[in-house]
């Protein structure tokens, strides 16, 4: 696919975004604390992807490469602004009245995580995305963020031990 | 901060059987695997119409390699700094002298000139900001099969950066080019930088 699309083929370039979109949109939401932001960050790299598809030096590394470059967005993104900043903006929205209690708890359960997500710091937040939502492997991992794998796996573990914490109301 | 107990750790990590957690530890692993899956929902937004979209307002990702132009085109020669006098010297009895030759200087351009040594080496290109990174289009020789890559291209004047790809494969840094820029996607690789000076 990489290969149709340097050969002059754009259109073959939906194929990749919608192979790679809803994961690279769920790690910058999870990054970011906002959909918005989030689409803004995954629409950029992807733009920029497109550009410099050519410098993806391994095509079979696609998946990482794209991931890299959305998570340099997302620390981009963070550099201008904090977390805390959209906490109001970015809330769950209202339950509608005919949702079911499970729904409006799950709701509550997900903000809950979301919060205690976004008080991670930016590398430990990444690093436990990537390890438990996205399910990259660490070698995976170290290929997105340039980081050891030693490295990686203190992130993760301090991540889990910080968001373990937070989560004593989580059933 | 609560440390976890390693079992836990290891067992998150996919390196123990979660079935063989203690019962005590049992919470604190559910409890996290938990936190994980309500982060997994799938976003309900899509880019790909934005995206692809901007994409077609663009150029393509990649453009036809411009090697006619560069025949056509008026050029000055220079030579960037090399690695060695000996191979300045075996470079320029075979590239130099015949370019300058049939070159016109030209008042925003340059020649720049590729040397590497890979001995070994069944194919070495350049790739670059001035071409796209697209493979091909800038194939280096080595005639003496000394393992000594060379090749010239008129660019305009300005920043360039470049890589060279060894075999088809094997992105390499250019060991000669002294100047180098990161490359932008978050891995500590960096480019080579080649300055062309008119």
């Amino acid at each position: 696919m990489v290969a149709q699309v340097l050969a002059g083929d754009g259109e073959a370039f939906g194929i990749i975004i919608r192979r790679y979109e809803p994961g690279l949109l769920r790690f910058a939401t999870r990054m970011l604390g906002s959909p918005d932001a989030a689409a803004d960050a995954v629409a950029e790299s992807l733009v920029r992807a497109y550009r410099h598809l050519a410098q993806c030096r391994d095509p079979q590394h696609l998946k990482s490469w794209l991931y890299r470059i959305t998570g340099n967005r997302c620390r981009s993104h963070i550099g201008r602004r904090h977390m805390s900043d959209v906490a109001l903006d970015d809330a769950p929205p209202l339950a509608d009245p005919v949702d079911t209690w499970a729904v409006l708890e799950r709701g509550e359960q997900v903000a809950l995580v979301e919060r205690a997500l976004a008080a991670l710091q930016p590398e430990k937040r990444e690093a436990f995305v990537l390890k438990h939502v996205e399910g990259l492997s660490y070698e995976e991992m170290a290929d997105v963020t340039g980081a050891r794998i030693p490295t990686l796996k203190m992130r993760v573990h301090r991540a889990r031990e910080a968001l373990l914490l937070a989560l004593k109301e989580l059933v | 901060m609560t440390a976890i107990d390693p079992r836990v750790q290891e067992a998150l990590d996919g390196e123990r059987d979660p079935t063989t957690l203690p019962a005590e530890l049992r919470e604190a692993y559910a409890r996290l695997t938990a936190a994980a899956t309500l982060l997994r929902d799938p976003p309900a937004t899509s880019v790909a119409d934005r995206v692809m979209a901007q994409i077609r307002r663009e150029a393509p990702a990649t453009r036809p390699p411009r090697r006619s132009n560069w025949l056509l085109r008026p050029v000055t020669f220079r030579l960037r700094p090399v690695w060695t006098l000996a191979v300045a010297a075996a470079v320029a009895a075979v590239v130099f002298l015949p370019f300058r030759e049939s070159a016109i200087p030209g008042a925003e351009e340059g020649v720049a000139q590729f040397v590497g040594h890979f001995p070994g080496a069944r194919s070495v290109e350049v790739v670059g900001s001035f071409n796209d990174w697209q493979r091909g289009a800038l194939a280096l020789r080595d005639e003496d099969h000394d393992g000594i890559w060379h090749g010239a291209v008129v660019l305009p004047a300005g920043q360039h950066e470049y890589m060279f790809v060894v075999d088809g494969e094997r992105w390499v840094a250019d060991p000669l080019a002294g100047r180098y820029v990161d490359d932008g996607f978050g891995a500590g690789q960096q480019n080579s930088l080649l300055i062309v000076r008119p």
